[in-house]
């Protein structure tokens, strides 16, 4: 029985090999995600051990301000209590270390390195404690004019030694001479950041403040235990120093477990969307195995005939799918790690560098790919299995109808009560609710367009069909035909197109939504006519004294800086936003609610109408800010301004920062030329003070609009990239179903061919039936997708719905590419139909 | 001799399939003229090469040696294209079962032929195709729902409809019981003797082919005899003597 089953299934190879693919592309995304995330975590775990190696222990603030999802900020340490660590029995010695922002300026005036990638930072390096940094070529900084580099950097920017290099950093720019060149244990750079390094005194003073480092790295003679040392270095420190010691190995599993959260993320992200591609892949095993078995009918019924019980067809046809399943599952494990790296590269190419070395094959991604993998497959197939168990012995004799009839009525109205609900919970989810319901909302919606899909699929067919049977004649009618004869079997091989578009099309229109709220908010606000905006994405930005240096030249008649910085509101840490508000009239506006913009004082805080609201707060309440060092300050509140998903909802004067022991960056400086003078005339005075030097880039307001809505097209390529895959799954089920619907009417197309059809026109009904097909995917897909895209931006939006903007243009692209797969979906089914010998499908038994 | 009254002529047709030792003589050198407007069958035991003979006369099948040809037109140049216009245009089909399309009612299966050759036809001819075969109030219903006697009637009304040179049918009549059969063999005769038609019909059916003017005997490939003016009795004792 079995042996006869896996005889069959190998007597079509090209149909073995189809459904496989459909599996092994599926496990291929789910084991090449698992590779990715866990090569990654390898590669930054053995990162931080490197880096910490020689620590044995550590000591640094234990002020800090933790922000969720968005890391930590811990205050800096002044480099006088380094003596009484360095007394410490048990030390051999300890030095001060930074890890703060330092940009290295190419040749050419443009900063080294990438804006969304590895970061840029500025360190000590010192003789006597160099941790893994060796000196390659030259020797170590010694002064404040002197500077190394790590090797890869040296080797980007072509920079040797004797080079004058200008560096910038929170203080400002400045040129050190290049004395040598670092290469960090074997590596050039760890992980591929770039290393700014010089001795302790011009380190704090150039990247902190004088006198003061992130933090003491402490080697110990090997008397004690690492723990014993912490112990002892902590007792010898005052209490008012308000410092900790942790071991080296704490240190270093602290930062890789904050690392790993935040891969974690990015590794559910990734996996998501792999589920979606196996999701499709369960709706082309289980059309594939209903037609096989569909196909097999006679077989099964003559050996249902001689004797063979129906749970052993259903285990024949079960177990065939779990050698399927298992022969996927492997190949696709395989294919997974060459997608790794894909994924790799797909990451780069929108812009998100991340360095990833070697590879990381758990056991585990071996076992989750099989388990899932043979899963799937096998879950698809048990209900075909089953139906192919119940055929009667009789129809080996007689021929039977292949063709099903349409829905029942009672397999309707579940798909609408299904899709009530996930229409119910979306809206729930759209006016407030957990975000739950929206995962749950989309899930059942999904569902129930499904359930209810075969009940449509023949109306919608023949409705899509109209008119390419105006357009094509017989063969247009024919196909119209075909698409709506088995609206089972439609509706299943539309379905992972639908689920596609659909995803798809609700990613575009929440892009174009957040595009144009982006063009919106930042036209309303900024009235001025120049940006200079960070070159770096979150660690760093612009150095404070900028503003004040551009504000004072002759073409400019007013500067004000927007920044972000972390404290801690009541107790908790947030992310707020930095304006000066003496500057900021007139050039940045918020759209207030209470009171005015330049209500704000730095004994003051700004808040949103919303959490003012949530929060209890009203116009003088008084708001407790504690800073990264460990300052706290009572702030009032002094007005509260109309809230934006772009913003945070606190402004705070600048002043506040400006000047405190804490580490500040603006963001983005806003320009208003003088009156008379005009923007080209201003160009190339404000680019020499700023791109030239790599100190910032300098855009027009309209440019500085495009790049900030550009930035979402980022991630909308990532999430295209993403899908690729489910939509190449998608079009594998097509060919599949084509193939087995023109073996299946191979008689027909026999007939057809006899009295007179020619090749071309057997060509061309069969890809019209796949246009139409996919059509029907797509059509039903963005309407879909257009309501997702809705919640979506009521769910993530503080501003709701109002601000959806659906963009006609890329509606149409989708709609165009989904004809254009069906076409190409139906190229090999449609040769394969022309190649069927008349006499041979014409001859009755 | 060939004339242009002979709407399918073959000429020391020989088709074998394998070789060396395994080789079959399907057609072992047959030679025959199907004259117009005439109803002639085709007769012989399992394997004589009459479906085979069928077959490449209609340009279904190419022969291995010799020539066919439809109303004068040698079949042997013409590639698929131009068999295939061949077929639509001047051959109409009659087979023993599934000889509609499921998806298009009984009057699109008619005209299936013209349509695939973009064409209109001749609607006056049409119309009293369909009235002769009596088939009018039924033009809008589908295969499925029409008996195998209807079924076979308007697979005859499609041969018919595009005015075709000859028209093959191969078993019209096996599927169905003896009253329908005689049914639609009625309709066969009068598509020969009122609407001037050509039909060659293979069959081995002994009371089918007495509804013939003309029937050729095969066996084994070749051409075994002749009988006009045809009985059930007669052919019957014809083919005991074949058999020996």
């Amino acid at each position: 029985m079995l042996f006869l089953s896996l005889k069959m299934s190998l007597a079509r190879k090209g149909r073995l090999f189809l459904t496989s693919l459909a599996i092994i592309l599926g496990t291929a995304f789910l084991s090449g995600t698992f590779i990715f995330s866990d090569t990654l975590n390898r590669t930054f775990d053995q990162l931080f051990t490197g880096v910490y190696k020689d620590v044995d222990a550590y000591v640094r603030s234990s002020n800090f301000v933790e922000v969720q999802f968005g890391g930590e900020q811990r205050a800096r340490i002044p480099i006088t209590e380094l003596d009484t660590v360095r007394d410490v029995p048990g030390v051999v010695d300890a030095v001060g270390a930074i890890s703060a922002y330092a940009r290295i300026i190419n040749k050419d005036g443009s900063p080294l390195g990438t804006d969304n990638g590895p970061p840029n930072f500025g360190a000590i390096v010192s003789e006597s404690f160099s941790g893994l940094w060796s000196v390659d070529t030259g020797r170590l900084p010694v002064g404040p004019s002197e500077m190394m580099m790590d090797k890869w950097s040296a080797k980007k920017g072509k920079f040797a030694v004797g080079d004058t290099v200008r560096v910038n950093a929170q203080s400002g720019s400045r040129e050190f001479a290049l004395v040598g060149i670092a290469t960090f244990g074997n590596v050039s750079s760890p992980g591929g950041a770039t290393f700014a390094l010089f001795d302790q005194p011009t380190a704090s003073e150039f990247l902190l403040a004088p006198g003061y480092v992130d933090a003491f790295l402490v080697k110990s003679d090997g008397s004690l235990t690492d723990v014993e040392l912490a112990a002892k270095i902590d007792a010898a420190l005052p209490p008012s120093a308000k410092l900790e010691t942790l071991t080296g190995a704490e240190i270093t599993k602290e930062e890789q477990d904050l690392i790993g959260e935040a891969l974690g993320f990015l590794s559910t992200f990734l996996t998501a969307f792999s589920l979606i591609a196996l999701g499709i892949g369960c709706f082309v095993i289980y059309n594939v195995f209903s037609i096989t078995a569909a196909q097999r009918l006679r077989e099964n019924a003559l050996l249902r005939a001689i004797g063979a019980s129906r749970r052993q067809i259903t285990r024949a046809l079960l177990v065939e799918s779990l050698v399927i399943g298992l022969l996927g599952s492997i190949l696709g494990f395989f294919a997974g790690i060459g997608l790794s790296r894909g994924l790799s590269a797909l990451l780069g190419a929108v812009g998100f560098e991340i360095p990833a070395s070697g590879l990381s094959i758990e056991l585990r991604t071996v076992m989750i790919t099989i388990i899932v993998g043979v899963a799937v497959t096998v879950l698809s197939a048990i209900l075909p299995a089953r139906r192919a168990g119940k055929v009667p012995p009789l129809a080996a004799l007689r021929d039977t109808a292949i063709e099903t009839t349409g829905s029942n009525k009672t397999r309707f109205t579940i798909g609408l009560v299904v899709l009530a609900l996930g229409a119910a919970a979306l809206i729930a989810a759209g006016t407030g609710a957990n975000i739950a319901f929206l995962g749950f909302g989309v899930l059942f919606v999904f569902a129930g367009v499904l359930i209810v899909g075969p009940g449509v699929a023949r109306p919608i067919a023949l409705w899509i069909g109209r008119p390419i049977e105006k357009l094509r004649g017989v063969t247009g009618a024919m196909a119209r035909q075909n698409a709506a004869r088995n609206p089972k079997r439609t509706a299943r091989t539309a379905a992972p197109v639908l689920i596609g578009v659909a995803l798809v099309t609700a990613f575009t229109a929440f892009a174009s939504s957040v595009k144009a709220e982006i063009r919106d908010t930042i036209g309303s606000q900024f009235r001025g006519d120049y940006v200079v905006s960070a070159p770096n994405n979150g660690f760093g930005g612009l150095t404070p004294t900028l503003v004040d240096e551009l504000g004072s030249m002759p073409q400019v008649g007013q500067a004000t800086a927007l920044g972000y910085a972390t404290i801690k509101i009541n107790g908790k840490g947030e992310f707020v936003q930095v304006i000066d508000p003496q500057t900021s009239a007139g050039l940045f506006e918020i759209e207030m609610v209470q009171n005015t913009q330049q209500s704000l004082t730095p004994s003051g805080i700004l808040v949103s109408e919303s959490r003012a609201k949530s929060r209890g707060w009203t116009i003088g309440s008084k708001i407790e800010l504690t800073m990264v060092d460990g300052t706290t300050k009572e702030l009032e509140l002094q007005g509260t301004f109309k809230p934006s998903g772009f913003f945070s909802p606190y402004f705070i004067d600048r002043q506040v920062f400006v000047g405190s022991n804490n580490s500040y960056f603006d963001s983005v400086i806003y320009l208003k030329l003088k009156d008379g003078v005009s923007a080209a005339e201003a160009h190339d005075p404000l680019a020499a003070a700023t791109t030239d030097k790599g100190l910032g880039e300098l855009q027009s307001r309209d440019e500085f609009i495009d790049s900030q809505s550009g930035q979402v097209n980022q991630i909308l390529g990532l999430i295209y990239g993403l899908l690729a895959l489910s939509v190449i799954i998608a079009i594998v089920g097509i060919v599949i179903t084509l193939l087995l619907s023109v073996f299946e009417r191979k008689r027909e197309i026999g007939l057809l061919r006899a009295i007179g059809m020619t090749r071309s026109q057997v060509r061309s009904t069969v890809r019209w039936e796949s246009v139409i097909t996919s059509m029907i995917g797509a059509v039903v897909g963005v309407v879909l997708g257009i309501l997702m895209g809705v919640i979506l931006m009521a769910v993530l939006a503080d501003t709701g719905v109002s601000a959806f903007r659906l963009s006609i243009g890329s509606t149409f692209v989708i709609l165009v590419l989904s004809f254009i797969i069906g076409v190409l979906a139906a190229v090999y089914p449609a040769r394969r139909a022309t190649k069927i010998e008349i006499i041979q499908a014409i001859a009755t038994m | 001799m060939t004339s242009i009254i002979d709407a399918a002529v073959a000429v020391n047709a020989i088709k074998t399939y394998g070789e060396g030792d395994s080789e079959v003589r399907a057609l072992d050198g047959v030679s025959i003229q199907f004259i117009k407007g005439k109803f002639s069958a085709i007769m012989g035991p399992s394997g004589s090469g009459k479906s085979t003979l069928m077959h490449c006369l209609a340009g279904l099948d190419s022969l291995t040696a010799g020539s066919v040809s439809i109303a004068g037109t040698d079949l042997a140049p013409l590639n698929d294209k131009a068999l295939t216009s061949l077929r639509r245009d001047q051959i109409g089909f009659v087979f023993q079962a599934f000889n509609l399309i499921p998806t298009l009612n009984a009057y699109e299966n008619i005209v299936l032929p013209l349509s695939l050759g973009g064409k209109m036809g001749d609607e006056a001819w049409i119309n009293q195709v369909i009235e002769t075969i009596g088939l009018g109030d039924r033009l809008k219903h589908r295969p499925s729902e029409l008996s195998g006697g209807q079924q076979q009637r308007v697979a005859i009304a499609r041969a018919l409809a595009s005015k075709p040179e000859i028209i093959f049918a191969d078993e019209p009549t096996g599927n169905l019981d003896s009253k329908t059969g005689s049914e639609v063999l009625n309709f066969m005769r009068q598509a020969v003797t009122n609407l001037g038609q050509t039909i060659v019909m293979v069959t081995h059916d002994a009371v089918a082919a007495s509804y013939a003017d003309i029937i050729v005997f095969l066996k084994d490939g070749k051409i075994a005899g002749e009988m006009t003016e045809p009985t059930p009795e007669r052919v019957l004792d014809y083919l005991k003597h074949l058999g020996e």
